[in-house]
């Protein structure tokens, strides 16, 4: 499943988001992965992610961390989104010396990633690409509001939702950050990236 | 999801939430029951002043949709919530995609169109031309009434999810040929697919995939996922 695949716009949009995530394999190492997904997620919630979720629970918007935090079951995902590479790069540092067992994932720029990677003596182990969208194109809205509904994977933020939060924060009625804070929302897994969504409803109410 | 009318006060709060675009306001909300996927997005915005929006008794069909559509739901057949699989995330100790082999998938309905399983079965079939075999920890293999063909069970054929994966892995002498046979079914789709491919990074550093891609008339995102191999037991490598 390739909820953080996907996501679209051009190498200077994406510059700022990354995903850092943990899973564990059912059937393989999942069993008391729950306690391990506590001390994933107290190491990425000291590098202040913009949204945090865990796919079991919900989102840093909706259930909030308390209750994220106290949740963790074996079939967990969980993930913290960020803004920079040089706190991924820390961030990948700090989940190496704990050494959980998990897999980690991160998603983003792959040539950044790579770069993060080797600062810490990690290596790429298994790489996936989008090759686009095929079929039926003609059915989709504005690039402009795929990049903002593509943030979730699992489809949850609606084209209209979008077009009319842009719509809102054009005529006055709320603001870019409470709209962004809206969509996100939406999202159960909390991978929406909260200040890029700002910034390109921002653009798209301009 | 339904709508209680005796609560709707008709405010249209609910519509713009509908990833479908099947909440129809006239007078009151109604929901368009062949077009919703029972996604519960609606349901669990809370954008209803009045909670007038209910899930109420799902029949079989309904339910199927809801775990294709409602991330929430854990499927039997993976024990992973969302409508896939762990595919890459976890390969390092799976050891599910080796050197030599792609894993493709296609995830139907996605972005934002959804998709009736007519749909997926074209794209399944043109796969299964090759040869391939469906991953089995995915809930569209599970719904195949024979693997080898890609035939989708007949009582799911029109139902409509949010998306739906094919996925498999396949010899990568194979994988030119097969990309370029989804591209040619995706002409006869009424919806839209996302395409991926993942692969083992080779020990020089490259991504057999990407060249694949390339042959196949693709451009490979600059984004992507990455594990980055910290799981636990690792794999044997063959
Ligand atoms: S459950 Fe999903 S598809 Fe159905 S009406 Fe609600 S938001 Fe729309
Ligand atoms: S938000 Fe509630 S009250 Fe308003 S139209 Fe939708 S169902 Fe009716």
């Amino acid at each position: 499943m390739t909820h953080t695949l996907h996501r679209r716009g051009s190498a200077e949009s994406l510059a700022d988001d990354f995903v850092v995530f943990a899973i564990a394999a059912q059937g393989f190492n999942a069993e008391g992965a729950a306690k391990k997904f506590e001390k994933f997620f107290d190491i990425v919630k000291k590098y202040n992610p913009n949204n945090f979720g865990d796919m079991r629970t919900g989102n840093s918007l909706v259930a909030g961390e308390d209750v994220i935090r106290k949740s963790f079951k074996d079939n967990s995902i969980v993930h913290a989104v960020f803004n920079d590479e040089d706190t991924v790069t820390k961030v990948l540092k700090e989940l190496k010396e704990a050494d959980l067992g998990l897999s980690i994932v991160v998603s983003g720029l792959v040539h950044k990633t790579d770069e993060c990677c080797k600062k810490v003596g990690l290596e790429m182990h298994t790489v996936e690409k989008s090759l686009g969208i095929i079929g039926n194109t003609p059915r989709l809205p504005d690039e402009s509001i795929l990049e903002v509904t593509t943030m979730c994977g699992h489809g949850m933020i609606a084209f209209n939702l979008v077009k009319k939060l842009a719509d809102d924060v054009k005529k006055g009625r709320t603001s870019p950050n409470k709209a962004a804070k809206e969509i996100a929302k939406q999202c159960v897994c909390g991978v929406v990236n909260i200040p890029r969504v700002e910034r390109l409803i921002k653009a798209m109410a301009s | 999801m339904r709508v209680n009318e005796e609560l709707c006060i008709g405010c249209g709060s609910c519509v713009p939430y509908c990833p479908m675009g099947c909440i129809n306001l006239d007078g009151k909300a109604q929901i368009d029951l062949d077009e919703c996927v029972e996604c519960g997005v609606c349901f669990r915005s809370k954008v209803c002043p009045v909670d007038a929006i209910y899930e109420g008794e799902l029949d079989e069909l309904r339910l199927f949709r809801k775990t294709f559509s409602d991330p929430w739901i854990v499927h039997p057949s993976t024990n992973v919530p969302g409508r896939g699989t762990e595919e890459m995330k976890t390969n390092e100790v799976t050891g599910r995609f080796k050197r030599g082999y792609t894993g493709i998938a296609i995830e139907l309905g996605r972005p934002g169109t959804g998709t009736r399983f007519y749909d997926v079965e074209k794209i399944a079939k043109a796969c299964a031309a090759f040869g391939v075999e469906f991953e089995p920890q995915n809930p569209v293999t599970a719904i195949m009434s024979d693997k080898k063909t890609g035939k989708i069970d007949e009582r799911f054929m029109n139902e409509k999810t949010l998306s739906a994966i094919v996925e498999f892995t396949a010899p990568n002498d194979k994988v030119v040929d097969i990309l370029k046979s989804v591209k040619e079914a995706s002409k006869e789709l009424s919806t839209v697919a996302s395409l991926e491919v993942c692969c083992r990074r080779e020990p020089d550093g490259s991504l057999p995939m990407e060249e694949l891609a390339k042959k196949a008339g693709f451009t490979p995102s600059l984004n992507g996922k990455v594990n980055v191999g910290l799981g636990r037991p690792l794999a044997k490598e063959e």
